[in-house]
Order: C-alpha cells, then structure tokens, then sequence
C-alpha cells in the first residue's frame, strides 16, 4: 500500500508553503489586528496619532460607552430574527425553484429562469424607491416582515441550487421513483440531503448579507426599537467620529463583528467544507 | 344596610376615583424628536444639568432630558437618532411612509427643499407664542430660517469655515506679530509668499485640508474665495451656477496653486488632514466651527505639537471682502408630525428649551443662533469666541431657492478635487459643473 504524501508536509518546498501561507495569513489578519487594538484606545490619543497602538494608554471606556446604549440587545435581537429568518427562507426558497428548474419540465421554464436569473443584474438601488412604497401601501414598515420579505428574491440562491442538483445523478431519484415515492418525498428524503454543502454555502452568505444589510434596514426599520444592529450602530456615532471618535469605531466594529466570529468558531468544519464544495465526514 | 360598609363604599369609589383622576392627570405626551449628533447614552443618558455636559451629544442629550425632567405638561422627549450621513434619506423615507417626527434637525442648506416640497410648517405663529422673537435671531441665523418673508425653523447655530493655526510653527517660520497672534495674508500674493516662507522654515505644508474622500472642503473653500470677491457662484432665481466669472476664475487658480506648489498636506482625508494638523505636520488645518474644543484640549497636553500655541480665526479675507461659507443647524416641524393641539403644544415647548440653550450648545464651538448670546460677555469669554463672532453678520451661505444643496456640494467639490489631484484643466472643471450642477438645478421641483 503507497501512503499519499500532502502536498504541504515535508520537505523544504512544503516548508516554504506553509511559511507562505502564515504570512500571507498575518498581513491579512494586520487590518484586523488594527482594529482590534484601536478598539481599547483612548479617542483623544487616536485622533492625535493612529500608530503605537501597541503602546499605552488603553481604556476600557469605548465598550462601555457601547454595552452602556440601552438599545443594543434589542438591535442585536432584531439582527439575529432578521438574519436567521431571511437565511431559512432563502434556504427554503430557492431549494425548491432549483429543484423545480433542475428536475421538471414546464412550458417556458428557460425564459422563467432567464427571467430570474437577470434579476442578479438589478441593483438593489434601483428597486429601492418602488420597493419602499410598496411596503407603504401595505403599511409593513418597521416589522420584520419588511425587513425580511425582500431579500427572498434571491436569484443567485436559486442559480446555485438548480446547478447543484443538476449535478446530483438521476439515477438515485429514478430508482426512487420506481418504489413508487413521490416526487416531494424524493426531493425531501434523497436530494435535499445530498445538497447540504451547496446550502450550507447559500446559508452562510444569505446570513452574512443579511447580517451586514444596511440600506434597506435604514429606510424601512426608521423605528429606534426596530433598528437593525447595522443601523443601530451607525445612529450612535458622533458627526464626525473618523476624527474624534475612531476608538469607538473600532468598538463597534468588534462588536457587530463578534457574532459572526463565535458562529465561524462553532460551525468552522462546516463552513471550510462549504466553502471548499466538500461535506463534513 | 349598615352605615360602615357603605361609608367604605363611598371611601373605595373615592380612592378609586381619585386614581383614575391622578392616571388622567399623569397621562403623559411621548414627543418625537429625530436628530443626529449621535448617542452618548452611557454617559449622559440620565444628565439633566446642561452645563455639565461637554460636545454636541452629551449636549442635545442634556438638554431632551433636562426638559422631559422639567417641564409641567408630563412631555417625554423620545430621541430617534440617525446617522449623519444618510439623515435626509431616511428623514424623507419616513414622511413617505407617514412615521413622520414632531421635532426635526435640518441643516439650513436643507431646509429649502423641504419648504419647497411644502413639507415644513411655517413657524411665526407657534414661535409667538412661545415667546421667541426673528428678530432675536443673528443676521447668518434669520438668512438661513427664513424663506418668503415665513421663518420655517428655529435656528440653533450657525458653524462657518476657520483656519485652525499652529501658532508655534507660524513662530518658527517668524509668521506672527509682537503680541504673539499670527500674521494672516491679505492678498493671494502675500498667502502664496507666507505658504513659501512657511514651508522653508518648518519643511511643512502650510496647509491641511481634506483632500480625499471628501467633497465638502473644496466646496466650501472655494465658495468662500468667490463670496470673498463680493461675486456668487450662484446667480439670483437658483436655476443657474456661475463659475466663469474672473471671480470664480481666479479662486480656482489659487486653490490650484497652492496644492500643486506642495503647500497642501497630500493623500489626507478628514481624519488625517485633523491628526496632521495635530502632529505638527501642518501649520493650519481648514475646518469648521466644531473642532475648536478638541484643539483647545490637545493644545493643554505638554509634549504636543500643538502645546500652548493654538489659536482660530475666520478664514482670512484673502480677497479683500469678509466672508466665509457657513451653514447652520436648526429645528423644524414637518407637517403632520403633530398630530394635535397637544402635541404641538409639547413640540412647541421642546423648541423654546433648544432656545433657551443656544449658550451651552454654543459651548460645542458653533456660533450661536441668538443674538443676545453672540452679544453676551459670557459667550465672548469662551476661548477664541471674540475672535470667530464677526461670522454671524459677515457669514455666507447659499442662498434658500438654489434646490438640492448637498447633491450640488458634492457636485462642485468633486470637480475642484480632480482639478489639483488630477491636473483637469480649469476649463473642463467649469464645463463639468456647469453640466453636472445644470442638471441638478434644472431637473429640481
């Protein structure tokens, strides 16, 4: 038996590689490791000078004045319901118009997909304005409904979808449908769990892109209690807080970005076998 | 029927009675009060005392909750702040979808589109009676708040473009007098030959401005330098911008000369061109009113570059005329944002306590909107304030009926950046305004 020698163990070229990567990895983590540090700064050092961060003075008093806003568990709240909600239904959503298009036939089924697909090339200014006073004639603003419903139009959810279950083989659903299951069972019980690394994908981008929605939460969530924790964050900066105020910037920045970090840390085989297009063993 | 349980009767329908007069009684009136300004909850959100409030937030904070703690009619400032920057996006989201705020801020610059899209109440009658006179209002204040002859918003304060100047560098460079104050150019000459001199002693620019990521410094500045000339980039009827005037020409020409003979600290955005001012990398940063505060505090810290050598002025008459661009903030209640007597009354209420505080808001470094304050001993006894009042009368400002204000500013300011940082000939920056500024003006209401 021939063991299978990793391209990156052994040997100095490896060695080299893997020296590489670090580094590449730290000059990556620099910007990261900036704000990390400014973040416990004062604000009168840092608008002075933004080097030497690694130098006293440090205060604790940026978080404080952020954990001290009233408001920031309901916005934290409001982006996680926002967040999870969109990326369930997105999940839901565009699993089952994939599949449809993957597997079914129907009168006009390539310009109905062309006629989704087309939507990845409308800006989401440009739909702003309709969009908004559509939600006025429904007087849907400042609820979750709003916040969620439109991003569920998801044509690149869809794109994915239909391609990954167009590469599932035939085969499994055929013999299937031989035991005389129907086609919701097949779809539930063989194909859906066979695409978890490409929903896992839409997962993790529908969550981010929601997490970080800034636009449309401005105009819709105009309510201090349904700020989104985007909105929220950006309301309680001063005027001009890139000069006075970069410390607590930085905070916030920390903080908006921890959830994401802890969800990366629990769900981290997950996402690289995602991301990668493989499945966790 | 005994007579005690039917004296207890009466006393529980009483005490009952009396509850429910005391609930009605209590029956308080929420107020929206929409801002920016940002929050300072953690420090200042239980602070009733203004005069222990420092900046704007800790400010426009005290002075809401000073006034819910106060005020006899059971009023409760509710604050719903907003980011600065995309404050007018959701302001107008808001009036579309009807959750339209009681209390509004609004830039001068801004509030003439909202009059003419007739979304604000005239305020004369309410301002009455409440006390407030337009004629206590400064010159610059009643120019920006008054439009057809109706006063549309209570002003707060005026804030104008300075010259922050490191007056330990000018000394180095022998730019200041005897008695320690700076010596200012008078001409486009005398600038230019100041800025050399400066440059030769020190190897600094004289300048600091933001000149990335930022729109609204050449705007501003170059605006100043026409209105300088007793010219207007703005032509009377807010349908045309004039920047082929000789005045419009030659303040241009200055800006572009000054920046392409190195006397403009490069690649600064707004921090930046602030941390160099404050580093001692440049001897005069070019910002407004708010900045002169944290200034004044870095000025008191030893070992700064800054250190006991800080003043501000008004941005020199380089032309020869006094004038400087100014904007200013101010109140509004849009309407259908009190939805009755009752809340227009508590609205009403909350604007003469904003009145009331024009001195401690003007604390923050913004010129005061009322002119017994401008006028006060105590006003003139805040660091520099003797030296920045002349602004309330010398101030300019675009005028009300040009439409669009902020979109035009980015419009102008972008076009003089590509100038010095792209070397766009002058006459292509005046083409590209003409037809840029052209379309806002035109294609608006």
């Amino acid at each position: 038996m021939t063991a299978t020698r990793h391209p990156m163990s052994g040997g100095l070229g490896g060695r080299l590689a893997i020296l590489a990567v670090v580094l590449l990895a730290a000059i990556w983590m620099l910007p990261l490791a900036w704000v990390f540090a400014a973040s416990f700064k004062p604000n009168d050092v840092l608008m002075v000078r933004t080097d030497g961060l690694l130098s006293p003075p440090f205060t604790l008093r940026n978080y404080e004045n952020l954990i001290g806003t009233s408001s920031l568990l309901r916005w934290l709240a409001n982006s996680a319901i926002v967040s999870l909600g969109q990326t369930a239904l997105v999940l839901v959503l565009s699993s089952l118009a994939g599949y449809g298009f993957a597997r079914t036939s129907f009168p006009g089924k390539r310009w109905v997909f062309g006629f989704v697909l087309a939507g990845l090339a409308v800006p989401e200014q440009a739909i702003l304005i309709p969009l908004h006073r559509l939600f006025v004639g429904l007087a849907l603003h400042n609820t979750y409904t709003a916040l969620i419903f439109p991003r569920l139009a998801a044509p690149f959810g869809v794109y994915l979808m239909t391609q990954y279950f167009k590469a599932i083989p035939r085969e499994l659903e055929e013999a299937a449908l031989l035991d005389n299951a129907s086609r919701l069972k097949i779809f539930l019980r063989i194909v859906l769990p066979m695409s978890l690394p490409a929903q896992a994908t839409l997962g993790i981008f529908s969550f981010l892109t929601a997490w970080n929605d800034y636009l449309w939460p401005l105009v819709s969530a105009t309510r201090p209690d349904m700020y989104t924790l985007t909105v929220g964050l950006a309301s309680i900066q001063t005027n001009f807080a890139q000069a006075e105020g970069i410390g607590f910037l930085m905070a916030q920045a920390i903080f908006a970005g921890l959830p994401i970090f802890i969800v990366y840390l629990f769900f981290q085989k997950h996402i690289v076998a995602a991301v990668s297009g493989t499945t966790v063993g | 029927m005994s007579k005690i349980p039917c004296a207890l009767g009466i006393i529980a329908l009483g005490a009952l009675g009396a509850v429910a007069l005391a609930a009605c009684g209590d029956k308080k009136t929420e107020l929206s009060f929409t801002r920016f300004f940002g929050s300072c909850e953690a420090e200042y959100g239980k602070v009733t005392d203004v005069k222990q409030a420092h900046g704007e937030c800790g400010i426009i904070t005290s002075i809401a909750n000073q006034f819910t703690a106060t005020n006899p009619d059971h009023v409760v400032v509710k604050p719903q702040i907003v980011e600065w920057g995309p404050y007018y996006d959701q302001l107008s989201a808001r009036i579309v979808s009807g959750d339209i705020p009681a209390v509004a801020v609004m830039h001068e610059s801004a509030l003439g589109d909202f009059v003419a899209r007739n979304l604000v109440e005239p305020l004369d009658d309410g301002l009455k009676s409440i006390g407030i006179s337009p004629a206590e209002f400064t010159d610059q204040a009643r120019r920006g708040t008054v439009i057809g002859g109706k006063v549309y918003a209570l002003p707060f304060d005026t804030w104008s473009w300075l010259w922050h100047i490191n007056l330990n560098m000018m000394k180095k460079a022998e730019l200041v007098n005897a008695d320690g104050s700076p010596i200012l150019p008078t001409t486009p000459d005398e600038l230019i030959t100041q800025a050399e001199k400066f440059k030769a002693a020190t190897g600094k620019p004289y300048f600091a401005w933001p000149t990335v990521n930022d729109s609204a410094a050449a705007y501003r500045t170059f605006l100043t330098l026409v209105a300088q000339q007793g010219a207007t980039v703005f032509p009377p009827g807010g349908k045309t911008v004039d920047v082929r005037s000789d005045a419009a020409r030659r303040a241009l020409e200055l800006i572009n000369r000054l920046y392409g003979e190195g006397h403009v600290k490069t690649g600064a955005d707004y921090g930046a061109a602030n941390q160099a001012f404050l580093g001692g990398e440049a001897g005069i940063v070019v910002v407004g009113t708010w900045t002169i505060d944290d200034f004044l505090n870095q000025s008191k810290q030893a070992g700064s570059p800054l250190a006991g050598g800080y003043t501000v002025v008004p941005f020199p008459p380089i032309f020869g005329k006094k004038a400087v661009f100014a904007d200013g903030h101010s109140w509004v209640l849009l309407k259908g944002g009190t939805r009755d007597d009752r809340s227009r009354k508590a609205a009403l209420g909350l604007l003469r306590a904003l009145w009331d505080n024009d001195f401690e808001w003007s604390r923050t470094g913004h010129l005061p909107a009322r002119r017994s304050v401008a006028d006060s001993a105590t006003y003139k006894a805040l660091p520099f304030r003797a030296n920045i009042a002349e602004i309330t009368s010398t101030a300019y400002s675009v005028p009300s009926d040009v439409p669009r204000q902020r979109a035009v500013e980015v419009a102008v300011g972008e076009e003089v950046s590509s100038m010095y940082l792209t070397k766009k000939p002058i006459p292509e920056v005046q083409t590209a305004i003409e037809q840029r500024v052209g379309k806002l003006l035109v294609g608006a209401n």
